[in-house]
């Protein structure tokens, strides 16, 4: 019966405006600093996951030997599709998780006790499980939990205003 | 009085081309950029700083780094602040504390004089015991005597604190010459050298290859090499490779009478008025010399037009007795073996002994060196180096007790807690023999300074009274912190995580009244009349936002197994495309958690929690899988879906108007699951009633929440918050899982005992259930109805012949009933349909009746229309 379809924000019909968790609490903020990515296609994958045989190209970010995330790039819930096909337990995650894009190690480093010089990485941001992946120019993305995203974007706002006053 | 500011020095603090004015006391006070709070009231010609903790002696500068507590004063509503480190600033408000008038004339003063010998240590714990019930009075009376600083209730946020999370190869801890030399070579191996240093001349200072930090204080060394660092306003929690210590050695008091007047100094003290503030410390000195720098800060005092008329080398020349005297609590002349020397300022020092107090918290040794008379650390822990004094290079201490028989006066042993040498050998005397005993009724050590200057002393003195030898009396633990911290700088920011669905903000948008559930925010009720929204869902359509409830997907060719064994009830028979209520035990049988299960194929169930049981019922279930390694993987997707509950007579009208999917009555029946597109978007519905009527819960990705909601408000849907919820499903008898149960109901007792297949082979909780099954209840579960319309509390007691007998767990008005009804433990004897029992309602006992079942629509043809 089930293809998961309810599961992907992309199998909306057009029209359908999809929503942002963020979307409120970064109204107003400089995207130079800090970035919405939450909608970012993603997967959850499960089971033996050798990544050289996996038929869908992406980032895969290995939490366990046998769970993932995958960042496909295009469609989820295409990707999933296939690699289900292909035998691969695949979760479209694209509305599970919010995503943030923070510009600056010293805000990260009053959000995180994570290794930034060792990533990606799974832990607290903001006191909340996170995953953390390197962003390119000192820009770090993060991925929380879509219902804790609001307050993890106003905690990054929040750490934002303390570089300025406690540099 | 004469001018204690010097011309320019060369290695001065101060740029004199900058006036800094603050006010002390009311009166403005004026100095440099560069001067601390303290070194401009010295030079304004303050010398009393703060009164004594207990006593209320006069207490001038002492130490002038930020260990002792003779500047302690309150700044800009910050008490206990240390004036002689704390940075001068234009406006700042400064004043005296623990004082009755001023600090000069201090009318608690006469505490020291009158109330001395009927205070020794201890004495509150002999005199204030009795009656006991005057104890609260007694303390009242001893904090408002005695103290430091107080907090206003009231105060708001000083000032704003931050946290950051740093990493270091090498952290150094002192930047003396040792510390500097260390950080260089470090640096000279790679990168990611810091170098924290509490004084301020490091400040902007630059090491090749070394980030430095100062003013800043490492607060303690903890597992995996933890350094918080304090740096004023933000809290560095470094995380370092290896830590060089190099916190040097502090300089240790002398112990005879009147060696806490105003003008007793400390050499750190003295040397720092003179080198960084440019300030003469007095006119007239006395010099105590314990090693050469004491030698050499003799002549700098004359250098700087100090008449020094007395240095006596302690190394070399036996002084046995010291006495100080003085006026007012301000040093006059000094007594040396009896011949007296007149002076404003004494600097004394029995020598220098190591700061070894992170060390030992990092897990170092701390012994006795008998030749140097000082605590020195070995034994240092894997990562952890020491360079420097802090080893006990160049330290030495001479026997600081030099207390002349004849003399009289108070000699401390702890200025910070007011203890004498004659306190110390009482609690001797007592039977406290041993130091970390004493420390603990003296309270020697416990005090601001956590023993800096007083844990040599105290150990030698211990030592001397008792006969035993330094070594064996010890030091007291070194605990963190290593020097008093902000609370504020400790907590840092505040930030509750809070969880919100993805249609949080149309709730708010609709002007809901908020309330907790759980880690959630939802809406209690959209208006300050809940019945009207009770009323929606039974007359129209109502609607309500169930995205909290916990979501999983079970998949795998053993996902039936493995939700045979988790729950008491089948669901290995369960059809794809229907549903069944489940309830989760824990192996003790208790009730943990419920929730509907769907399959949605042979090999994949949706399964629902209650809205706080999502992560502890995902563990539960990971774990037992990995205990019997079934082929299944569970998937916790409640984030990932934003769900509402749609119901109300006209559910089903609204629901086809939104879906091309036929869902008539014949097509999607009562406990159905089927995938449609409502409003355009994907959708997993359920047909299910927790709130009692005809409704269907529809879930769909998170992102098109707020899409759906708004098609069903535009459908004629009403929303209703969890209030209305809750009435509505408590008239159905609707048990919530932690709130109608407890730890120790079980399904027998709660009335779901129709549920559990006891004839299954297998299932967690299956024994205890058994064996509850065979003995005697204690207590049920049972609906009830009030004989009036009052509604109980929550947690009313169930009274029978006047005595308690269970508890209300749920209680609500209901309208389509017309009858305050409830849910309520009763003894099993009471339990019978129609049984009367009394709950204490406000002191009054009030009559109910049991009632089973459902109160309203009691054969459920509402909800299965």
């Amino acid at each position: 019966m089930s293809g998961l379809a309810f599961l992907s924000p992309s199998r909306c019909a057009p029209g359908v405006e999809l929503a942002s968790p963020l979307r409120r609490a970064l109204a107003g903020a400089d995207p130079e600093r800090v970035r919405d990515l939450s909608l970012t296609p993603v997967l959850e994958l499960r089971g033996e996951l050798a990544s050289d045989a996996l038929p869908v190209e992406g980032e895969l970010v290995r939490l366990t030997p046998r769970r993932a995330f995958l960042f496909p790039g295009g469609d989820a819930a295409d990707a999933a599709r296939r690699l289900r096909a292909a035998g691969v337990l695949a979760y479209d995650a694209s509305g599970a998780l919010a995503g943030l894009e923070i510009a600056g190690e010293r805000v990260m480093r009053r959000l995180t006790d994570l290794d930034l010089d060792r990533l990606p990485a799974a832990g607290p941001v903001a006191g909340v499980w996170a995953l953390v992946l390197p962003g390119g120019d000192g820009r770090y993305r993060v991925f929380v939990h879509q219902e804790l995203g609001h307050y993890v974007a106003e905690a990054v706002l929040d750490a934002l205003a303390g570089v300025e006053a406690n540099p | 009085m004469r001018d204690v500011r010097l011309s320019p020095q060369p290695h001065e603090l101060l740029d004199r081309s900058r006036r800094v004015v603050f006010t002390y006391a009311g009166a403005e006070v004026a100095g440099y950029e560069g001067d601390t709070i303290g070194s401009a009231l010295f030079a304004s010609g303050r010398r009393v700083f703060s009164r004594s903790f207990k006593y209320h002696r006069p207490r001038g500068l002492l130490c002038c780094t930020g260990h002792c507590p003779n500047c302690l004063m309150t700044v800009d509503g910050v008490p206990n602040v240390r004036v002689c480190v704390e940075p001068i600033r234009e406006g700042a408000v400064v004043e005296p504390q623990n004082v009755w008038g001023s600090a000069e004339r201090d009318a608690l003063g006469v505490v020291d004089k009158v109330a001395g010998p009927f205070t020794p240590v201890g004495f509150y714990y002999r005199t204030m015991i009795r009656p006991r019930r005057l104890w609260p009075l007694y303390e009242k009376a001893l904090r408002s005597l005695a103290g430091l600083g107080k907090l206003s209730e009231h105060a708001g946020h000083t000032r704003r604190y931050d946290v950051e999370h740093r990493r270091a190869r090498v952290l150094v801890v002192g930047g003396g010459a040792a510390g500097r030399t260390a950080a260089e070579a470090a640096a000279a191996l790679g990168p990611g050298v810091v170098l924290v240093d509490e004084g301020p001349r490091l400040r902007g200072a630059r090491l090749e290859g070394v980030e430095v930090l100062a003013p800043a204080r490492a607060l303690g060394i903890w597992e995996g090499n933890l350094v918080p660092v304090d740096c004023g306003t933000v809290l560095y929690r470094f995380r370092a490779e290896r830590i060089v210590v190099a916190a040097g050695a502090l300089d240790q008091p002398l112990l005879f009478p009147g060696n806490d007047l105003v003008g007793v100094m400390l050499p750190t003290g003295a040397r720092r008025l003179l080198r960084d503030f440019a300030l003469r410390p007095g006119t007239r000195a006395v010099v105590l010399a314990a090693d050469d720098r004491d030698l050499e800060l003799a002549e700098e005092l004359r250098e700087a037009g100090v008449a020094v008329p007395r240095v006596v080398d302690l190394r070399s020349e036996p002084v046995a007795g010291i006495a100080a005297q003085g006026a007012r609590g301000r040093l006059r002349r000094v007594l040396l073996d009896g011949q007296a020397v007149d002076c404003d300022l004494l600097v004394a020092s029995a020598g220098r002994q190591p700061a070894y107090a992170l060390l030992a918290q990092a897990g170092a040794r701390i012994e006795y060196d008998a030749e140097k008379g000082v605590f020195v650390p070995t034994g240092l822990p894997q990562g952890v180096e020491a360079v420097g004094a802090v080893t006990g290079e160049g330290c030495a201490c001479v026997h600081p007790l030099r207390t002349p028989a004849t003399a009289g006066g108070k000699c401390f042993v702890c200025v910070c807690e007011d203890v004498t040498t004659k306190d110390v050998k009482r609690a001797i005397a007592e039977g406290f023999d041993s130091l970390e005993l004493a420390k603990r009724y003296t309270t020697v050590t416990m005090g601001p300074c956590q023993g800096k200057l007083c844990q040599l002393a105290s150990n030698r003195l211990y030592a001397q009274a008792t006969g035993a030898s330094e070594a064996a009396v010890g030091t007291t633990t070194a605990r963190p912190p290593w020097a008093p911290v902000e609370l504020g700088l400790l907590a840092g920011r505040e930030h509750t995580p809070a969880r919100r669905t993805s249609i949080h903000f149309r709730h708010e948008e609709a002007g809901a009244t908020m309330m907790w559930a759980g880690p959630w925010r939802r809406p209690y009720a959209y208006s300050d009349r809940p019945e009207e929204e009770v009323r929606a869902v039974h007359e129209g359509l109502g609607i309500i936002d169930v995205s909290t409830l916990g979501k999983l997907l079970v998949e795998g060719p053993q996902a039936a197994e493995l939700l045979e064994r988790l729950y008491p009830n089948r669901f290995s028979d369960l059809r794809p495309g229907r549903i069944r209520y489940g309830v989760l035990t824990t192996d003790g049988g208790r009730i943990m958690d419920d929730g509907t299960v769907a399959r949605l194929a042979d090999d994949l169930y949706y399964v629902t929690t209650t809205s706080t049981g999502a992560d502890s019922v995902a563990a539960w279930f990971e774990w037992w899988n990995a205990v019997w390694g079934y082929a299944a993987e569970i998937v916790n997707v409640t984030g990932a879906l934003a769900a509402v509950n749609l119901a109300g007579p006209r559910a089903r009208e609204a629901l086809q108007g939104l879906t091309e999917t036929d869902v008539s009555a014949e097509a999607f029946r009562y406990l159905d699951a089927k995938e449609l597109e409502v409003a355009g978007v994907p959708c997993l519905a359920l047909r299910i009633g927790f709130v009692g009527e005809l409704g269907y819960e529809l879930h769909v990705p998170s992102p098109a929440g707020e899409h759906l909601w708004d098609a069903l408000l535009a459908a004629g849907a009403r929303p209703f918050g969890l209030e209305p919820q809750r009435v509505l499903r408590l008239e159905k008898a609707h048990i919530i899982v932690g709130q109608d149960t407890d730890s120790e109901s079980n399904l027998l007792s709660a009335g779901l005992g129709w549920l559990p297949r006891l004839e299954k082979e297998d299932f967690v909780g299956k024994l205890a259930l058994t064996h509850l099954a065979e003995r005697e209840e204690r207590e049920r579960l049972v609906g009830f109805r009030m004989e009036d319309r009052v509604v109980p509390p929550e947690g009313a007691q169930v009274v029978i012949d006047g005595r308690p007998a269970g508890r209300v767990t749920s209680a609500r008005w209901s309208e389509a009933v017309g009858a305050a009804i409830g849910l309520a433990w009763v003894p099993p004897e009471r339990a019978e349909e129609g049984t009367r029992f009394e709950i204490r309602v406000d002191r009054r006992t009030l009559g109910a009746r049991v009632a089973h079942g459902p109160f309203y629509d009691k054969a459920g043809e509402r909800m299965r229309a």
